[in-house]
């Protein structure tokens, strides 16, 4: 009697068949167990040594401990961190093992005034660490002191207004003061913070808009008069009040807000990677070592800040909208 | 100054002193990172600011300042042995230095440009000590208006350059302006000759364009002989006889390195103007009011002593906005202010009534530095100038993959080194048609900083080009380069004349 061979070729074919199917078709439920099992790369489109790398390094010195696993980052500057972006989204692989530590700011707004090569959809932000609202500030010796001098001086001659970049939320900020008061500024993007703040300090221009981290660190040397948003330290920022409870506006908040970001494809394809990174990112903010890591990277206490997917995708939206509304301003098109 | 400022000033001294321990080695390590391209103490003080901020205050501010100091030194050592400028700040040494390398005089040309830059750097440092509130003002009146006449005090050497062959010479300021151009503009970022490329959005990387025009086409051609210094040069013993005769030569001119280093000094202090305007500058003054103009370039001491002076006066000149107004005034006075703000210093006009030991001991530091490096450097002129003599087989290909390394550095793209190579073979192809790569160099390095701030004028006055005159000092400054520009034709002149009744 010849036994019955209990797995056949067709049988243990077909099963290794079916295995691998299982396996690469549901690949964030089979695999998510281990994950992570290497190191996260990071893509930051600055230059190493800035606000966004001591920013970075400051919260995913926490974070890699909830997580299991370090980050890696690559430094990639250029065209306002256009460059970044573009490398991220064209060569880092859609795995959830690349994120993008971008600002949500400033980097939205390039493209609404310039389309990238990528859509801009295929990308979101899923943590901010934290928000920095820009405000308005005059040099310690500017013959304009407070907003009515400004506001005075306006109805006399078109004031010259220093921004780090013409696409920048401090811009946007300054476009609609001028909107509500009916006052024409003239924006002269001064290339960066230190440009911006020199600029107003030594009256190359009349005054400047900046993210108000810049401005805290300019110290005494400047007057901050308005907060493109809420004031949350106060003093340190002159109690300068906001634009909407000074002029009754009901203009969103105009941040710097430093996100972490992630291809739409892997948070569609391995939902349980996804779900570990955001609820790791989440607990980070729970943990007190953040604080005292983030207030070490010279960060301002009050600006760290949570934000999930929800917030930060109401926040990229509102920027795109702001920069296509004011986009022949800002561009020049 | 007061007695209370004198004695804090007399502390800060014996206390810097007592930091000899880190201001020795960091001498030296500052010296070999400002030697290699695309490194510099802004991105060293980066990379070891771990070190930096675990170290106190007292500590941290030596170390910084004697790393400032001393790479800026060193940035001039390859610039003038082999015509590799390390930093863009160096860009105008290699012009009379690297000649005299040839003619077998890199000794010497070291020996000159360490006492250009020690006392230049030391002499600025103690104006700066003595003018603080006076300089920090220079930044209220020079605006860019007026920085659109400095830059053209240094474009006009371009002119000067192209006074050998003319149509040569202004050919090749005009690519280097065109060059310049290329990237985003100013106001709208509007990308312009990117030719597609997302890394030329921010313009043409300085460092690739600096070693390649410079370093790798002058590798292809000293590849065609055996060794540097040309054949007709005596290949002399080493000794200390160049050495002194160096000193002695920097030292009989005392008068150019002081007001050459003034320059620096002066243009150190205005917020985002930096070493490579003021050494430009610097050796086009120095050249129009020579009285011998026409030895410039080919290895004249005038023209190695201009740059290096002025290069070394702006570092102190970049501490005065930083310390008085709280604005960094160059990229190593940015992250200064980072690891100063990490330890509770807070600047502006009440940093000297706070704490006057911080102001005033990161100039004495800068002084100290200066003082101890002269007699640290000067011995090593006699060894370092020895690369002049390594046969080219070795040193071509060396100098060929330290810069494509230091082209790399600065951002981390492969592009920039094929970029690197891209400018070496245009700069080859130049120097075998008779073009200079300086005049090109100049419009890469100046043209774009001529459009910014012509831009912003432009823009402040809704686009009247009668902005340019609208200021007292833009006026006066505008006086003084027409001056610097037909004086020196006019006493060519009357010198040719002389001359020729001499002869007659």
């Amino acid at each position: 009697m010849s036994m019955k061979p209990i797995i056949t070729r067709r049988t243990l074919l077909g099963t290794g068949a079916a295995a691998a199917a299982m396996t690469l078709a549901t690949p964030g439920l089979v695999r998510a167990n281990t994950f992570p099992d290497r190191n996260i790369d990071v893509y930051v489109p600055t230059s190493e040594g800035g606000g966004a790398d001591r920013n970075f390094r400051a919260f995913s010195s926490v974070w890699k401990e909830k997580l299991g696993a370090d980050f890696e980052p690559g430094f990639y500057p250029g065209a306002s961190g256009r460059v970044g972006y573009e490398i991220y989204m064209g060569r880092a692989e859609p795995d959830c093992y690349n994120l993008i530590f971008g600002n949500m700011g400033p980097e939205v707004l390039n493209w609404a005034m310039q389309e990238p090569g990528f859509d801009v959809d295929d990308y979101f932000y899923f943590g901010q660490v934290d928000k920095d609202p820009c405000c308005l500030f005059v040099g310690a010796e500017s013959p304009l002191q407070t907003m009515d001098d400004i506001v005075a001086a306006a109805k006399t001659r078109r004031l010259n207004v220093g921004t780090s970049r013409m696409a920048h939320p401090a811009s946007i900020g300054l476009l609609s003061l001028g909107e509500e008061l009916g006052i024409d500024f003239n924006l002269i993007p001064l290339q960066g913070g230190k440009g911006t703040v020199a600029g107003a300090v030594t009256g190359e221009v009349d005054f400047s808009v900046l993210t108000s981290g810049s401005v805290i660190a300019a110290g005494e040397s400047v007057k901050t008069l308005l907060v493109f948003g809420n004031n949350v330290v106060g003093d340190r920022l002159n109690d300068a009040p906001s634009i909407n409870d000074a002029y009754g506006m009901d203009l969103p908040e105009m941040l710097s807000a430093r996100a972490f970001g992630i291809h739409k494809k892997a948070a569609d394809d391995f939902p349980d990677r996804f779900d570990i990174l955001t609820t790791t990112f989440k607990d980070t903010f729970d943990d007190p070592r953040l604080m005292e890591a983030y207030i070490a990277s010279k960060g301002t206490p009050e600006y760290l800040s949570y934000a999930g997917v929800e917030e930060c995708a109401a926040f990229k939206q509102s920027m795109l909208e702001l920069g296509a509304r004011y986009k022949s301003l800002l561009s020049g098109a | 100054m007061d007695s209370s400022t004198a004695a804090i000033l007399n502390e800060v001294f014996f206390d810097t002193i007592g930091y000899w321990y880190v201001i020795l080695p960091t001498i030296f390590l500052g010296l070999i990172v400002g030697g290699i391209p695309g490194f510099s103490a802004a991105n060293t003080i980066i990379i070891l600011m771990p070190l930096t901020l675990a170290m106190d205050l007292q500590t941290g501010l030596i170390f910084m300042i004697s790393l400032y100091c001393s790479s800026r030194m060193g940035a001039g050592i390859p610039a003038i042995l082999v015509n590799i400028p390390g930093t863009a700040g160096a860009a105008a040494t290699p012009l009379d230095g690297y000649p005299m390398a040839k003619q077998g005089k890199g000794q010497q040309a070291l020996a000159i440009s360490f006492v250009a830059s020690c006392i230049g750097g030391l002499l600025t440092t103690l104006i700066a000590l003595a003018t603080m509130p006076l300089l920090a003002r220079v930044g209220f009146y020079m605006h860019s208006v007026e920085m659109i006449v400095v830059m053209l005090f240094g474009i006009s050497l371009i002119a000067s350059i192209a006074a050998q062959d003319m149509v040569k010479g202004l050919i090749a300021g005009f690519l280097g302006l065109m060059i310049g151009s290329i990237g985003t503009d100013v106001v709208y970022a509007t990308p312009r000759g990117t030719f597609g490329f997302l890394e030329l959005y921010d313009g043409v990387p300085l460092i690739p364009a600096l070693v390649g025009l410079f370093a790798v086409s002058e590798a292809l051609i000293i590849i065609e002989k055996r060794i540097i210094i040309n054949h007709e040069a005596e290949i002399k013993k080493a000794s200390w006889h160049d050495t002194f005769e160096g000193v002695s030569i920097a030292l009989k001119r005392w008068w150019h390195i002081m007001w050459t280093s003034v320059i620096g000094l002066v243009i150190g202090v205005i917020p985002g103007a930096g070493a490579s305007i003021a050494s430009f500058v610097a050796y086009q003054q120095s050249r129009s009011f020579s009285k011998t103009p026409e030895l410039y370039g080919t290895g004249h001491p005038e023209g190695l002593i201009a740059p290096e002076s002025a290069n070394n006066g702006v570092t102190s000149g970049t501490l005065v906005p930083l310390l008085v107004l709280g604005i960094p005034g160059g990229a190593t006075a940015a992250i200064m202010l980072v690891v100063m703000q990490f330890h509770g210093v807070s600047f502006g006009p009440s940093l000297f009534e706070d704490q006057p030991k911080v102001g005033y001991g990161m100039f004495m530091a800068m002084a100290v530095c200066y003082a101890v490096m002269i007699f640290t450097i000067l011995p090593l002129s006699r060894y370092m100038s020895h690369v002049t003599t390594i046969p080219t087989i070795y040193l071509a290909p060396m100098i060929i993959s330290f810069t494509l390394v230091g082209g790399f550095v600065p951002r981390e793209y492969m592009f920039d080194m094929y970029l690197a190579l891209g400018f070496g073979v245009l700069g080859y192809i130049a120097r075998r048609t008779g073009y200079h790569v300086a005049a090109i160099l100049i419009g890469v390095i100046l043209g774009p900083l001529l459009e910014k701030y012509f831009l912003w004028s432009l823009k402040k006055s809704d686009g009247d080009i009668m902005v340019l005159f609208s200021s007292t000092l833009g006026n006066i400054l505008w006086v003084a380069f027409a001056a610097s520009i037909i004086l020196p034709i006019v006493f060519g002149m009357r010198r040719k004349r002389k001359s020729e009744v001499v002869i007659q």
